[in-house]
């Protein structure tokens, strides 16, 4: 009896606590913004947007947290609500969004959404507001350009306020110690893996991404390689082109051999793993992973490399590695949404961001920072980016299956081919009708 | 002579297999809290360390402190005891109902519950989105108390009518010839029997809601209401993992769970015991 | 909730009234009872089911509005005649399913039975053997890749430094063992599950029982199969019923740690559909995969709950 007293007791009271915890949840719901239907932020009155942030990591969200301090500094008016998404769930967090039309105000979108999001008309065209500001002048203008010129009505829908660049990251003392020569073209390149590689002592010369993420790096590597367009000039993919098919053919082939077994399913953190413990001696990712290496690594025995030059010398790169701030239409504060995104791409914040991520300024004032003058990283991208023979080609962004043809039929596919089960001339084959067939069915659509 | 035997006895049919269990079951663990504490540089290094050469709380502390962790813990705790709640109520309701009666429509109830469970939850994701949009409920935590309750009832459910139909029917029977009503019989006959089965099936619920990051990350759109796990995955960027901190968040994210099993284990044997004798 | 109390039952006169009347709310009880739950799935988990079925029929693509129409069978068509696909991953669901329900039935089993003796510390063995079920997704996928590195994972290290391999391996990355490192994460995960509903269970079935089976002389391994397993029959289909189901649903380790490859070598149908919808954003098609793989779970279910003589005897 006495026991029982005792559990009613705390039953009640564990139920008491509960309806507190229910109510305190429940309070304080409202701090939505507010549904005022005045769309001219100028006036006083105080308004919320929110803001997501797309690739959201340990180290980003201090960086977010300190522009929106300062945006909010010096715009009293207006709060900045931080949202962050983990990058591998943003796409379709975004779509779920979007197709119940209940966006944020202004969002971190990377180009390659852009025509899909602006189609879907979930995006503010920009070009207004971008014409009417300093930034005009300001942000980088092939990348201004690249962003209208994918989109359907070449309107402009994201200001890019980072660039990346695909790079190599090498281990600058294994070279010097094996007296091995810093690959500029592909021939050396292949040369440097073979010549690093010592398996005896456990290190390998390369790593290959075969896992999630492995199609854009080997695109990457092809284009470069070949120094093609993505279409030719009949329209035809250049996918398989017997260049493309020549590259992947010996790049792959080195899996194994002379790269670690795991490389068949690795993805950017066990690709990142090999080289940060000092297991391969270069890795294919891009300039934006020097935080991670400067953690493991010591200062002076690693820097990063442009990915070989093609036959004829120049360097090639793709178009769109950038990531732009978006307004959303659904907003009921453009002003104040635009003002924000004018403000992630000030000089003062872009260099901010820029050099605690290791990625590349769009505002032109930022180029003269001290930091980016002293940054190995960044000024090997903008002697590619800045280099008048680099050539940049452009993916298919606005294909609606561009992304899951290269995640569902491309990156198992690198897989088959690395593990022998299919050749890499059928591989290529395939991902060029996938392609092709995607490319059909869109024009039909809107070139009617 | 005896006690030998009985000692090696004890050896082979307990000491030996549990040993072996629970390695199985806390290597990982230990190599997470021995993550946990090392700092950042350690963790990628070789040799590996199996117990961390320069141990550091800096890993939790930065975790705790980081991106509101305090309010993704308060918030998980929320939806998770109010969750519980509910669908226990609701389980052991329908769970009764499930395994004492026979009605028109038995089949078909338990049917629908069983396809509830057949449908993927990445596939109803954007239909779950518009219901609560339209309700007015993203970022509200009832958004993820229904969700996570309608999604664990049929599972619960299942289950309850399992423990139930455990509890002789004949106890209860006795019971109300006894006198007591149906009620009675319920509370004091069936119920102390059955605690065993709650205990599991409330610790079920709660672990699930405290775990589940695919619907809690969707339907939240507000930073201030994000559950643990969501708050958990933003330490994984897609340039830079903070394995150390992403251990540490873990390690305390676990701490409520653990606490719960030591608890709840207790109730895992007691049940039986109390309400034979009593 | 007083339906029962209101009637003094002393009264020999209208016995028969009372017992008309009686059974006939005894009937509606049942109803009452589930009401709640029905209520509950009824508004919240009926419409996202219903959209999947009518979007099976559809060409719908989130990401590319322009491209939505009435699609009739033609989803169903192409998984049965062109998707090379389905097969292979349903093949490797079965393989999944099989492997996982199977191995943590047989260790949760043997867990629960452990965990039922009495010793020393055995509140804390409990405490300490359910762990692995309160830990997220998201953390056993990071724990388990950690653990499997070649470069530095820990299993890699030990297995080198006992002399059972001489040079690290791949577990994830090579199609012999990805699978199978695969299902010791899950089954590491699962196995908390069969142990605490199969211990939940050992506490309902009667000391008496085993008692009369000790008077009867049967040996400890008789005493289990004549009277623990018949006991927990019930619970042992039930769970096991579930936990396919979960089973054939889950794919976040699967996801995390091999992304379904090496050459799709991990792929099973949900991870496919998973593929597919969610990060391909096909969702006509994924939803057309779903509706098939509903219907194979249906008839799994109702066949499982035949053959097996669910609550007879």
């Amino acid at each position: 009896m006495f026991m029982k007293r005792g559990k009613y007791k705390s039953s009640i009271l564990a139920f008491s606590i509960v309806s507190g915890l229910l109510l305190a949840g429940c309070n304080g719901d409202d701090e939505k913004p507010s549904a005022s239907t005045d769309s001219n932020s100028n006036s006083d009155e105080p308004v919320t947007i929110t803001f997501w942030d797309e690739n959201a990591s340990p180290e980003r969200t201090p960086l977010w947290e300190e522009i929106i301090k300062q945006f909010e500094d010096a715009n009293p008016n207006i709060d900045v609500e931080y949202v962050v998404i983990p990058n591998k769930s943003a796409k379709s967090k975004y779509d779920a969004a979007i197709a119940a039309n209940d966006t944020p105000d202004v969002g971190s979108v990377q180009t390659t959404w852009l025509p899909e999001f602006s189609i879907r008309e979930a995006l503010m065209p920009l070009d207004e507001y971008f014409d009417g500001s300093e930034l005009k002048d300001k942000i980088n203008a092939s990348a201004i350009e690249f962003n209208k010129k994918i989109t359907q009505d070449g309107k402009l829908y994201g200001i890019p306020y980072a660039q990346n660049l695909d790079t190599i990251w090498i281990r600058t003392d294994w070279f010097e110690e094996a007296g091995v020569k810093e690959p500029e073209t592909f021939d050396e390149f292949f040369t440097a893996i073979e010549k690093m590689t010592d398996k005896d002592n456990g290190r390998y010369g390369y790593t290959i991404r075969g896992g999630a993420g492995g199609s854009f790096q080997l695109q990457r590597l092809m284009f470069a390689y070949s120094g093609l367009d993505y279409f030719g000039e009949d329209g035809k993919v250049n996918i398989n082109d017997p260049k493309h098919v020549e590259f992947v053919e010996k790049y792959l082939s080195y899996y194994e051999e002379f790269t670690p077994k795991s490389d068949i399913t690795n993805g950017y953190k066990e690709m990142i793993a090999g080289f940060d413990t000092g297991v391969v001696a270069m890795v294919h990712h891009n300039v934006g992973s020097y935080g991670e290496h400067k953690k493991s690594l010591e200062e002076g025995t690693f820097k990063t490399i442009p990915l070989p030059k093609t036959e004829d010398g120049k360097y090639v790169a793709e178009g769109g590695n950038a990531v732009n701030i978006a307004v959303f239409n659904s907003t009921e504060h453009p002003d104040a949404a635009w003002k924000f995104a004018e403000f992630v791409n000030s000089a003062e914040a872009q260099s901010l961001w820029n050099e605690s991520t290791g990625q590349i300024p769009t505002n032109t004032d930022v180029l003269d920072d001290e930091w980016v003058q002293n940054a190995q990283h960044i000024k090997v991208a903008f002697e590619v980016y800045e280099n008048p023979e680099t050539k940049l080609y452009e993916p298919p962004f606005y294909l609606p299956d561009y992304r899951s043809i290269l995640d569902n039929l491309v990156d198992p596919g690198i897989q088959q081919v690395m593990s022998g089960q299919k050749s890499a001339k059928d591989f290529l084959d395939e991902w060029a009708t996938a392609i092709e067939e995607s490319k059909e069915k869109y024009d039909q659509t809107f070139n009617k | 002579m005896f006690s030998k035997n009985k000692k090696i006895d004890r050896l082979l049919t307990l000491y030996i297999p549990l040993g072996l269990m629970l390695s199985f079951t806390l290597f990982p663990i230990y190599w997470t809290i021995n993550t946990a504490l090392k700092p950042e540089g350690d963790i990628l290094k070789r040799p590996l360390q199996y117990l961390p050469s320069n141990p550091t709380v800096e890993n939790f502390v930065y975790a705790w402190s980081n991106i509101g962790f305090a309010t993704f813990f308060k918030n998980s705790l929320i939806v998770g005891i109010c969750t519980v709640i509910i669908v226990l109520i609701c389980s052991t309701l329908s769970g009764y109902a499930l395994s004492r009666y026979n009605f028109v429509g038995k089949k078909g109830f338990m049917l629908m519950l069983l396809c509830t469970q057949f449908i993927p939850r990445a596939m109803m994701i954007i239909p779950l989105f518009i219901i609560f949009k339209n309700l007015g409920l993203i970022s509200h935590p009832l958004s993820l108390i229904i969700t996570y309750t309608a999604v664990e009832i049929p599972f619960t459910t299942i289950l309850m009518a399992g423990f139930i139909s455990n509890v002789p029917k004949e106890l209860e029977e006795a019971a109300m010839i006894d006198g007591c009503s149906k009620l009675q019989a319920l509370r004091h006959v069936v119920f102390p029997l059955l605690m065993p089965g709650i205990v599991a099936t409330g610790v079920f619920t709660f672990i699930y809601t405290w775990n589940e990051f695919l619907l809690a990350l969707m339907l939240t759109n507000q930073q201030s209401r994000f559950t643990l796990p969501v708050g958990l995955s933003s330490m994984m960027g897609e340039f830079n993992v903070n394995y150390g901190a992403l251990a540490a968040g873990s390690v305390i994210a676990l701490i409520p769970a653990v606490i719960l099993f030591a608890y709840a284990q207790k109730h895992l044997v007691n049940g039986i015991g109390g309400a034979v004798k009593g | 909730m007083s339906y029962s109390q209101g009637f003094p039952e002393t009264s020999v006169n209208n016995k028969d009234v009372v017992h008309k009347k009686k059974i006939k709310k005894e009937k509606l009880v049942p109803y009452l009872f589930i009401l709640p739950s029905f209520l509950i799935i009824l508004g919240f988990l009926f419409y996202p089911i219903g959209t999947v079925f009518y979007y099976s029929l559809q060409n719908y693509d989130v990401s590319a509005p322009y491209y939505n129409s009435f699609a009739g069978l033609d989803n169903f068509i192409k998984i049965f005649t062109a998707d090379e696909m389905f097969i292979p991953s349903l093949i490797n669901s079965l393989k999944w399913v099989v492997s996982e329900v199977g191995l943590q039935l047989v260790f949760g089993m043997i867990l629960a039975l452990l965990l039922n003796q009495t010793f020393k510390f055995r509140g804390l063995a409990r405490a300490a053997a359910f762990i692995p079920w309160a830990i997220s997704g998201v953390l056993a996928s990071v724990m388990w890749s950690m653990m499997f590195n070649e470069h530095m994972g820990v299993i890699n290290d030990m297995l080198m430094k006992l002399g059972i391999i001489n040079e690290p391996m791949a577990f994830l990355a090579s199609t012999s063992t990805a699978f199978g490192a695969v299902v010791i994460a899950e089954l590491w995960r699962g196995i908390p599950f069969f142990a605490i509903t199969l211990l939940a269970s050992l506490q309902s079935i009667p000391n008496e029982l085993y008692e009369a089976a000790r008077v009867d002389g049967a040996s400890r391994w008789k005493s289990f199969i004549y009277v623990t397993l018949p006991q927990l029959k019930n619970t042992i289909i039930l769970t096991t019923l579930l936990r396919v189901v979960w089973e054939f649903n889950n794919v976040d380790l699967l996801f995390n740690l091999t992304g379904g490859g090496p050459a799709h070598s991990t792929t099973t149908l949900t991870m496919y559909i998973a593929d597919l919808a969610v990060h391909g954003s096909n969702f006509g098609y994924g939803s057309a995969l779903t509706v098939v793989s509903f219907g194979i779970l249906l008839i799994f279910a109702i066949l499982y709950l035949r053959l097996s003589r669910y609550e007879k005897e």
